[in-house]
Parts: C-alpha cells; sequence; structure tokens
C-alpha cells in the first residue's frame, strides 16, 4: 500500500465476539486499525478494538518463558512439551470451526483432555438437554412470532447486550397481528426495564437469581393447577406469579429465555430445567418454547464440532480407544487441582483477557496477541483473530445457525488451525515414545 | 496408476450386466476400458468367484446438520454403550444409532457404500449439515434443502404468486445451500404447528396462510421439473405414522399431477385403520400405486428391532409422539420460519403389536413393489434402524425362509395380520444391485456413479459371496473409493475424502432483491451470510462440490 492509509468503511460484519452473532455492524478501518460506527456493543467494541495491542510490539511476538523467539522456535518446544506429557488438557478453546477441527485432531493424537473455558456454564443446559430434552426455538422465529416473553434473569443485557433491540423491539414481524401488543416479563435480580419500545408491556418481578429455579418450579404448579401452601415465592406474590402463568397460557407462541451464564450457583441446571419443563407444559394447549440465550469465545462452536467429531460436547478426554466424556472429572480446574494433568494448552483466539488458569504445568498458549498471563507462560504464540485477521465460522447462541466470518485485515499471524496442524506435523515426526 | 480387477462376478445393471465374469480397469480414479497391452498394470486383484458391484449408495440418511447434532447432545449414553463389530477401525467412535461423523463414514464404506445424502437439510443450517459431512470420511455426500414450510415460501403461495416466481426461489435455494434436491416435510404442517395446529391433511388449510399441503406438493414438484433438476421433489407426507394415513399418501402422489414425485419412508405413510386394534397394513394399496404410477419412486424407511431414535423435521407429530420417547426424553425445536426439528428416541419392539407390524408392512412394500428401480433401500437411518442394519435387511429381502424364521419371532398377531408369508419374492443380486446402486444413482441425476461402464467414478465394492446375504453384504474383501482401495477383508485400510454433489439450475436473480428485503425486514441474519459459494465450501466447510447438470424444461 502506498503513503498514508486511507479511512475505509466496512459493511456487514460479522462479529464473534459474543455468541448472538450480530451481521450487520460497520465499522472504519484504518490500515490494521478498526473502529466499530454503527451497531456495536461493548463486546464488539472491545474484540474489534486492536490499539493497545498494537501499542506493544512485543506482546504480537512468540516467546518461551517470556523471551521473544520465532513462531518455529515456539512450536517446536511446545510440540516438545506436549509430546513428553502423559496427560495432556487442551483448555480454553476459544477458537472457530477451523481451529476447534484441528485441535480436536491434535488432541486424538496425543490423549488429552478437552473442556473449553466456558464448560461449567454450558453444562447448566447440556445437563438438561441429557436427562429430559427440551424444547426450543430460534431468533428468527422469536422476532417473527413471540407476543410474550418471559426471561428469567436479567444477564441477556450484559450476555448479549443487542439481544432486545435485534429480536424483540423489531418494529417489524412476519405476523403483526400476533406481535403488535407484546408483553415481556422479566424475573430477577432488576429494578429498571431493559431499553424497550414503549409499545411492549414490560412486567419486572425482583427476585434472587439463585432463586429464580424456586420461582419457575411455583409456576409450574400453578399451571397444572397444584394448590400452593406458599403466599410468595423468593418474595414475589404468587397471585402475581399466577398473572405470569396466565399470559403465558393465552400466549399464541410464548417463550421462556435464560443465560445460563449468569446462573452461578449450585446445580442450577436444576434451574434451567424448570425453566425448559414450564415452557414444554404450556404446549398441551398453546404453543411455548425455550431459548437459551448467551454465550461467547466460540464455546456453542466448539460443542458442535466436538459434538459430532467425538458424540460429546466438552470435558472429554480422548486418551483411549473411544472417547470418555465425564463433566466431573473431566473438570480442568479440578484436574489441574488434583495434578492430574501434566500440560497444559490453551487456546484463546477472541479474548486476551481470558487467560490460562495458574496450572503447576508446562503451559503452552496459542492467544489473542497482548494477552497477558499472570505469570509468565512455557510458550507463547499469538494467533490471528477469527473475523478480524482471518475468515472462518462460528454458531450462534441457538446453534441453529453457522455464521461465515471475514477476514478484514492482513495479519501476519498464524490462524489456531494453522498452529495445531504445525504442532500435530511435528508430533507425528518425531520417533513414537510409546513405541517401546 | 492402472489397476485391474480381474475377472469377478460383476453386476452392473446400469449396464446391463447380470452376473458375468469381466475385468475392470482403474486410473486415475475412474474406469477405463481394457488398455492395449503395451500399458503396464501396476496393481492387479485376482477376484475369481467374488460379487463386484458400483460403490452402494444411500439416497436417504440422516448424516450431517443440527438434527443429528441434536440427538448426539440428547443421547450420550448411546456413544458410551456402543461397542462395534469393527472397533479396529481409526476413529471407532460413537454409537451405531448416532455415530460420530468419523465412524459413519468408515461404517457405510466397510459395507461397501460411498455415498450417502442427508435428506433434511434445514437452510438456514446448510453450513453445519455440509460440514458434518465434510468430516464424513470417503463418502461422497450432498443434502436436499427443505422447503415449503418457510415462511418465505408459503407468502408466495399465499399471494398465488406466479410459478415462475417459485421457481427462481427453489433454483436460488438450491444454490444458496449447496444441495443436490428439495424435501418437503410434512408439507405446510410444520408450519401449521407453530400456530399451534396439531394436524393437517392433504387438502385442509394451514391456519394462517389458508394453502394446502396439496398445493405446496405440487408447486414445488413442478419448480423442480421446470428447472431441470434430476431428482423429484423428495416428500415426507402428511400424517406421518398416523393410523389410516395410506389415503393421505395416495392424495400426496394425486397432487404430483403426473410429475416426478419421491415418496420418502413410505413405510411409515402406509397404515390402514382395520383390526381389533385400529391399525392394519395398506402396504398392498400403496405398491399398487407404486405400480401403476411410474411418476412415483419410494425409499421404504424399514423399521428394525431395537433401539434407536427418531430424528425428524416434523415436530407436529414428533410432538404428538414424544409420550413414546424411550428413554423419556426428547427435542423440539422450531427454526428460523424455515421448519423445525424434532428428536425423539425410540425402541422398537418385535412383541409389540404396532412395531411388528411396521416392520412387516416394510417388508411387504418392499416385495410388491415390481420396479427396482424405483424403490430404494433404507431404514431413514437412524428412523427405523442404524444404517449397520442394512446387511440383515438385504437378507430379510432375499432369503425367504430366513424371512420366514424372523417373522416367527414377532408379535403373533402381527404376524397373522401381514400378508408376509404369503410372499414369495426374493430379490436377486442383480435386483439388489439396481436397489442400492443404478437406482439411487439414476434417480439423483449423477451419470458417473453407480456403475462400472467406462468413464464412471471407480467406486466399487468386493464382496465374497456365500449363502447368507447378510454376512456377504457387512463385510465386503475390497472397497474402492474414487480408485483407492480404502476397505480390504471388511475393514478401513485407507482414508479419502470424498466430494460434495450437488445441482446449480439457471435462475433469475432478480429474486435476490425480495430475499434481500425479506432477510431485512424479518430475519436474524442479513442475506450476505446466508449463501454458501463453491469457495466456501472448499476453503472453510471443506468439501469439494461435484455439480450435476440441470436441463431446464418449459412448462
Amino acid at each position: 500500500m502506498n503513503g498514508q492509509p486511507r479511512d475505509t468503511m466496512l459493511t456487514d460484519i460479522v462479529c464473534p465476539f459474543c455468541s448472538l452473532c450480530c451481521d450487520d455492524l460497520s465499522a472504519r478501518q484504518n490500515g490494521r486499525h478498526l473502529e466499530v460506527t454503527d451497531n456495536g456493543c461493548h463486546h464488539a467494541a472491545r474484540g474489534f478494538d486492536t490499539a493497545d495491542g498494537e501499542s506493544q510490539t512485543g506482546l504480537y511476538r512468540a516467546s518461551i518463558n517470556g523471551t521473544s523467539c520465532t513462531l518455529d522456535e515456539a512450536v517446536a518446544h511446545a510440540a516438545t512439551l506436549l509430546g513428553e506429557a502423559r496427560q495432556p488438557l487442551f483448555g480454553g478453546l476459544g477458537t472457530d470451526v477451523a481451529g476447534a477441527r484441528a485441535l480436536l485432531q491434535l488432541a486424538g493424537y496425543c490423549g488429552a483432555v478437552v473442556d473449553h473455558m466456558n464448560s461449567s456454564a454450558m453444562l447448566r443446559n447440556l445437563l438438561v438437554v441429557q436427562d429430559s430434552g427440551w424444547m426450543t426455538t430460534t431468533l428468527t422465529e422469536v422476532r417473527n412470532r413471540a407476543d410474550v416473553l418471559l426471561m428469567f434473569g436479567t444477564g441477556v443485557e450484559r450476555h448479549a447486550p443487542r439481544f432486545y433491540e435485534r429480536i424483540f423491539n423489531g418494529a417489524e414481524s412476519l405476523f403483526s397481528a400476533q406481535t403488535m401488543a407484546r408483553k415481556l416479563i422479566v424475573i430477577g435480580a432488576t429494578s429498571t426495564p431493559p431499553p424497550l419500545d414503549a409499545a411492549i408491556n414490560v412486567t419486572l418481578l425482583p427476585c434472587d437469581t439463585a432463586s429464580l429455579g424456586d420461582v419457575a418450579m411455583g409456576m409450574r404448579a400453578l399451571l397444572s393447577g397444584a394448590p400452593l401452601q406458599a403466599e410468595r415465592i423468593a418474595g414475589i406474590p404468587c397471585q402475581q406469579l399466577q398473572s405470569c402463568v396466565e399470559r403465558l397460557r393465552s400466549a399464541r407462541y410464548g417463550v421462556i429465555a435464560w443465560t445460563a451464564a449468569e446462573l452461578d450457583f449450585r446445580h442450577a441446571e436444576l434451574a434451567v430445567q424448570a425453566f425448559c419443563e414450564l415452557a414444554r407444559s404450556l404446549n398441551e394447549t398453546t404453543r411455548c418454547a425455550a431459548l437459551p440465550l448467551g454465550g461467547n469465545n466460540a464455546d456453542h462452536t466448539f460443542s458442535q464440532v466436538a459434538t459430532w467429531q467425538t458424540g460429546y460436547a466438552t470435558r472429554t478426554s480422548l486418551a483411549g480407544a473411544q472417547p470418555d466424556y465425564d463433566p466431573v472429572r473431566y473438570d480442568s480446574a479440578r484436574m489441574l487441582a488434583y495434578r492430574e494433568a501434566d500440560a497444559l494448552l490453551w487456546v484463546s483466539a477472541f479474548d486476551k483477557l481470558r487467560v490460562p488458569p495458574p496450572a503447576g504445568v508446562p503451559t503452552v498458549v496459542l492467544g489473542r496477541p497482548g494477552m497477558q498471563p499472570a505469570k509468565a507462560v512455557d510458550v507463547f504464540i499469538p494467533v490471528a483473530t477469527p473475523g478480524l485477521d482471518h475468515a472462518g465460522h462460528v454458531f450462534r447462541c441457538d446453534t441453529v445457525a453457522v455464521l461465515p466470518l471475514r477476514g478484514l485485515r492482513r495479519s501476519a499471524l498464524p490462524a489456531v488451525a494453522e498452529v495445531a496442524g504445525t504442532l500435530l506435523n511435528d508430533l507425528q515426526s518425531r520417533p513414537s515414545r510409546h513405541a517401546d | 496408476m492402472l489397476i485391474k480387477l480381474s475377472a469377478g462376478t460383476v453386476y452392473d445393471p446400469a449396464n446391463g450386466v447380470n452376473g458375468e465374469v469381466r475385468d475392470l480397469y482403474i486410473r486415475d480414479g475412474r474406469i477405463v476400458a481394457a488398455p492395449g497391452d503395451d500399458l503396464t498394470v501396476n496393481a492387479e486383484f485376482d477376484l475369481k468367484g467374488k460379487v463386484i458391484m458400483a460403490g452402494a449408495i444411500d439416497l436417504h440418511t440422516h448424516i450431517g446438520g443440527g438434527k443429528v447434532t441434536v440427538a448426539r447432545t440428547l443421547l450420550p449414553e448411546f456413544a458410551r454403550e456402543s461397542r462395534h463389530r469393527h472397533s479396529e477401525a481409526p476413529d471407532a467412535r460413537g454409537s451405531h444409532a448416532t455415530p460420530t461423523s468419523l465412524a459413519t463414514g468408515y461404517r457405510y464404506a466397510e459395507m461397501g457404500y460411498t455415498a450417502g445424502f442427508e435428506p433434511a437439510v434445514l437452510p438456514v443450517n446448510a453450513r453445519q449439515a455440509h460440514m458434518e459431512m465434510a468430516d464424513t470420511p470417503i463418502l461422497d455426500t450432498g443434502g436436499y434443502a427443505m422447503l415449503g414450510n418457510d415462511d418465505f415460501l408459503l407468502r408466495l403461495l399465499a399471494e398465488n404468486a406466479d410459478q415462475a416466481l417459485i421457481n427462481d426461489y427453489v433454483g436460488w435455494t438450491l444454490h444458496a445451500t449447496q444441495c443436490l434436491g428439495i424435501k418437503v416435510v410434512n408439507p405446510g404442517g410444520i408450519n401449521a404447528f407453530k400456530f399451534n395446529a396439531r394436524k393437517l391433511d392433504v387438502d385442509e388449510e394451514n391456519p394462517h396462510y389458508r394453502i394446502t399441503p396439496r398445493q405446496i406438493v405440487n408447486r414445488l414438484s413442478r419448480a423442480l421439473y421446470e428447472l431441470g433438476v434430476p431428482h423429484p421433489l423428495h416428500v415426507h407426507a402428511s400424517n406421518l405414522g398416523v393410523p389410516g394415513n395410506f389415503r393421505t399418501t395416495l392424495e400426496t402422489m394425486g397432487a404430483a399431477d403426473g410429475l416426478p414425485m419421491h415418496l420418502t419412508h413410505i413405510q411409515f405413510h402406509s397404515y390402514g385403520t382395520e383390526g381389533e386394534r385400529g391399525f392394519s397394513s395398506a402396504a398392498a394399496e400403496i405398491a399398487e400405486a407404486i405400480n401403476g404410477n411410474s411418476n412415483i419412486s419410494a425409499d421404504i424407511g424399514q423399521i428394525m428391532f431395537g433401539q434407536t431414535v427418531t430424528i425428524s423435521g416434523d415436530t407436529m407429530h414428533q410432538y404428538a409422539n414424544h409420550r413414546h420417547a424411550h428413554p423419556h426424553k426428547w427435542v423440539c425445536t422450531d427454526m428460523e420460519c424455515e421448519a423445525g426439528c424434532g428428536v425423539v428416541p425410540f425402541r422398537y419392539r418385535d412383541k409389540n403389536f404396532v412395531n411388528a407390524m411396521q416392520w412387516a408392512i416394510g417388508l411387504e412394500i418392499f416385495l410388491m413393489v415390481d420396479d427396482p428401480w424405483r424403490v430404494f433401500l433404507t431404514t431413514d437411518h437412524p428412523n427405523g434402524a442404524p444404517f449397520t442394519s442394512y446387511p440383515h435387511l438385504m437378507r430379510l429381502l432375499m432369503d425367504r425362509s430366513f424371512r420366514e424364521e424372523m417373522l416367527r419371532r414377532i408379535h403373533p398377531e402381527a404376524a397373522a395380520h401381514t400378508r408376509l408369508s404369503g410372499l414369495t419374492r426374493e430379490y436377486s443380486l442383480y435386483e439388489m444391485a439396481i436397489m442400492t446402486r443404478a437406482g439411487p444413482a439414476r434417480i439423483l441425476g449423477l451419470k458417473d456413479r453407480g456403475h462400472l461402464a467406462p468413464g464412471a467414478c471407480a467406486d466399487i465394492a468386493v464382496y465374497e459371496p456365500g449363502s447368507d446375504p447378510e454376512t456377504m453384504f457387512s463385510r465386503p474383501s475390497h472397497v474402492f473409493k474414487d480408485g483407492v482401495m480404502v476397505v480390504r477383508n471388511g475393514a478401513i485400510c485407507a482414508t479419502v475424502a470424498g466430494g460434495t454433489h450437488a445441482v446449480k439450475p439457471e435462475y433469475d436473480r432478480g429474486i435476490e432483491k425480495r430475499l434481500k428485503a425479506y432477510f431485512d425486514r424479518y430475519h436474524s441474519m442479513k442475506l450476505s451470510s446466508f449463501c454458501i459459494s463453491d469457495d466456501e465450501m472448499a476453503d472453510g466447510i471443506g468439501s469439494r462440490v461435484i455439480n450435476t447438470a440441470c436441463a431446464a424444461r418449459s412448462a
């Protein structure tokens, strides 16, 4: 490029930084620098912001024990560490489809355990599907059909900031007779309504987040006509819950949503199950569907690829002849605490703030440039950011849609898939330590 | 590299070859004519006494896309409990009913299959379907995009749009989703379920759009015919599983107005209401209709006894059947104003009257349809049974005494109610080659698959004949994919990547303006995020596209 880089406007950008995967962003680009101008949110602003990484060029370099080195040296040392490990652990796993595919292949070769950084939140939903299934819907259905939305919790505003704007506020819908008088009920730790069109009728029922499951179970009892002894559940008068139930019962297409990441209390899966069973029960007479929201660092992406390739979403060991799934045993935090892993490969290509946990074992990081782990790791390999530096794919929160990411600028950094591929080639070219 | 397969007994119905001893030559992945004496044969396989057929093609098997992965997610115990016969094969991962993408490719190849087609690609989910199929080794794959419950099409039909506009939309969908055909599932019924309708007959109006399943089937059949797409409309008819639904199926055939139509898993649509239990076989009526209407083809969707999982876009009937879920858990999802997905695990029991009748009905249709070119061997994997049960099914069709023996094990009243024991037909190897190779290739428009003439892709299965077709078909001695030997003595010995079959009919791109407005106003993504290019298929998704030609036909 000749002379001063000029501003260019980019449109229809797909944002991979939360699992709402908005694809209507605009940005001003100047050389390697990018600034979101339209349809952003705080995740997009942070995700597409490249300023601080660029100002500290050292953080763009690969390093061994904190000392800069070439990419080849870093990969060779990483291969040695993984090759010497008896039980490697692959954590983080924030990457696109190609990265997930390559990491699973590498994990299969190394006999590693894989555990996405968001597994705890993911399992709150996953355990429910595995135990009882669920009846769900997807974003376009909600946008066009939902006349009553019951939101358990308030996490969506933090985790998927444009949800209401894009999916529930929409001025137009295919079935406007159904959606013109929309109602939103928020049950959770809130006293302020979310930003919504004035036409939408909002009911706020404040309660403690940890009590959301109790509230849902109470509503299900009310729906089935069971008499309740209590006058209040989690501080909410049962009379109000009864009127919420009636609203859902008279809805033509009710939706019950939540954000699993927010439900950070013990056995939150039971709360999720209560939300889902409430939604399912309503289908005896009308239509209602559950809508799990939230997710970031491509957690849905990793879990989908892992499921079709290994049969399991996360917390899976690829050490034996058959993949072995165990959400307790293969929890990376537990494995590291009990010294059940002897090497950690940590991948976070989207988010430099998601640093590896203090591991106490040799640690290799494939990280977004600018990542500053709490202590120097054995190998740090800066990787390109999908959707910014290279094309790729990510899954949306409803997992029905896979969004294509574009490369918006040139980058010298390798993608996760490339590094994982090189590591695999390197390991395969070494004499097998299992041979004797 | 020139490979010679010497002196095998060849069954190649597309070329009229019925059990003749021949030499075959392979070069650069294709079958070639016998070369002159001056050419050196690099590798020779002595196949004296062995049976040679083209690689088998499964034209209806749920092997890719979100709903398959929903089933895997719902049923981790399937994967945990499974033990495969050929567990020494690479990546022997996953279960029999919901195998992983890797195991799917290996298990199919180990039976001599070299292609499988995913029949229910939700357009918005086409990327995932193709990704999973790209991760399915060895097999060529392809998909049929689901239309007929999408609000875009139903709006067009409700405003009585010109057929030309419908054709453009169908053409655009095939391009955008990289699919080989179009499937309709419970026409208009999945959509009606979103408006809380629980059933929809062929001439019943959708509660919102006031159009009928008959209109949907008719318009889509016509669109495919006029666009020149080789595979006719792939129809999962209304009222799946409902006693008395054979009438619905006959009415659906009539909706084609003489145009080509493929009825899928027809066993599930061939039920009468006779008898004390109000459930009976209408296989005779259905077979008679197929025999009498040369525009109609069908695959069976045979059930086998045992545990499996049903996976369907038909949320209306999957919801209705959720009480039968075994184990008792299930998923139903409404999807993107396009269609839906219902996953209900199920155990078919031979001592259950209805299940035993279903088993018998499927076999009756197989045996009563005269023309093997218009009936295809499927279990609607995994809905009727996992695809790994195909060799057993082949034996049921080829060996009457075995069939009789199995018949004695089922619910006695069902055995008494079926005509099965009166059906003496035994399928020949030649007919089996038609039904599993030449026929599917022909109805999908794949000119260089499913046969063994020079120019064909060297997708070849070699079997050791014996008294027992189940053993024979479950363990080929050799399988070649594109000329590479991938199976030796029933086990994977090498792996290659298959391609993705697709069609790209001509259409008027003016429709994209209307689509863009629709996406901007109503969808949760942009039109630009929706369409999949050949480059994206090759680079990001990971499968090379093989386009089959379409020749537009006038109305």
